[in-house]
């Protein structure tokens, strides 16, 4: 079934909702720039609005989408993340992207962590896979800091992107205690 | 606990007409608009598509256009039997002019006066509940059929201009809501 509301997820320090319009001027900020070079950007500012509204979209059709991830404390975007499934893809993808002046403090890991339990929890998803261009390092170390590993087995929607495979649902628990314990001192040292 | 439960998605209203429904674009209206996208003969006023991939991110973005503006295209369906027969609205993404009255019957229901009947109410809802004083419809220009139906709306051509998307383009004004209500 399609959700008319999109589910609001919490973590320790993040808060996922689903897009709104105030949300966009960082989603702007990324695919209007060479940040976006490996997810197939710069875009238009016609495009890069065509895309946002085609992520919210995307929640009434396939009942998941992409969430905004939004700093607990002060409410500010630091990127977005989880289930991205358009027509075409061989398979739904676990997929995130944080703004450049987010990156460094594990907010990726932690909040898409959430998306993939919700996913596994709440979509009936067994498993899941990214597909990245393998020059995104920041991006491959986030996948294997999330327990996913290269399939060189299957090929990705772009023939640029390699696949990496996530835990399955039943492997799903380890795997998050593992990347829970990366995160432990980033989260202690931002408390004090 | 979390003051959040969850982010609602903007609605479209629901509007009648004496033989039509303009409402929300919804999932089962999908296959409609993507068999419409991918008939580039009748869909070069909407950009048309190349492929089902590109017309389903149009329809999904057409449900996200709703959420960013709180408006967007209707699914403009019968009232008889909710069979989706066009799509009538208003359209603004990034680099538009102006906000634009957009419309189209698919092929199956054309010349039967849905168009205008659809657009007339839709126009209506613009300037009554969204409160727009002014509204623009974008026109292709080989497309002779969508400025037949302008004029008889009461609009007037403008001026050519170059369509972040379309390219060459008509913008053709509508009567303002004062102008409506007077009947000029």
């Amino acid at each position: 079934m399609a959700h008319e509301d999109i589910p609001v997820l919490e973590t320790e320090r993040l808060v996922l909702h689903g897009p709104a319009p105030e949300d966009y001027p960082k989603f702007a900020g990324m695919f209007g720039s060479r940040h976006s070079r490996f997810m197939g950007g710069p875009l238009t500012e016609y495009e890069t609005w065509m895309l946002y509204a085609a992520e919210i979209g995307h929640w009434r059709i396939r009942g998941f989408g992409m969430w905004v991830i939004a700093d607990k404390k002060t409410g500010d975007s630091l990127g977005m993340t989880g289930g991205w499934f358009p027509e075409g893809y061989p398979t739904p993808e676990l997929a995130w992207m944080i703004w450049p002046s987010a990156q460094g403090r594990g907010a990726g890991l932690e909040a898409t962590m959430a998306a993939r339990r919700w996913l596994y929890e709440t979509q009936g998803w067994e498993g899941a896979v990214s597909f990245l261009d393998p020059k995104n390092y920041k991006a491959t170390d986030l996948a294997r800091r999330l327990g996913a590993q290269l399939d060189e087995g299957v090929k990705a929607p772009d023939s640029r992107e390699v696949v990496f495979r996530h835990p399955s649902r039943d492997e799903v628990d380890a795997a998050d205690a593992a990347a829970n314990a990366l995160l432990r001192p980033q989260i202690e040292k931002e408390r004090q | 606990m979390s003051p959040y439960m969850s982010s609602p998605l903007t609605q479209a209203p629901r509007l009648e007409t004496d033989r039509l429904i303009l409402r929300s674009p919804e999932t089962r209206d999908a296959e409609a608009v993507i068999a419409f996208l991918l008939d580039k003969e009748h869909s070069e006023g909407f950009g048309g598509e190349d492929n089902r991939g590109d017309a389903w991110r149009w329809f999904a973005l057409n449900v996200g256009h709703w959420h960013m503006h709180g408006y967007g295209y209707f699914t403009v369906a019968l009232k008889a039997c909710d069979t989706p027969v066009g799509l009538c609205g208003v359209w603004n993404p990034e680099g538009w002019p102006e906000p634009e009255l957009g419309w189209v019957v698919f092929a199956d229901h054309a010349r039967k006066g849905y168009g205008r009947e659809a657009a007339e109410r839709a126009r209506l809802w613009a300037y009554q509940d969204l409160g727009l004083t002014t509204l623009t419809s974008n026109i292709v220009p080989s497309n002779e059929a969508s400025k037949a139906l302008a004029r008889a709306l009461g609009a007037r051509y403008e001026r050519t201009y170059v369509n972040i998307a379309m390219g060459e383009d008509e913008l053709w004004r509508h009567p303002a809501p004062a102008d409506l209500a007077t009947g000029v």
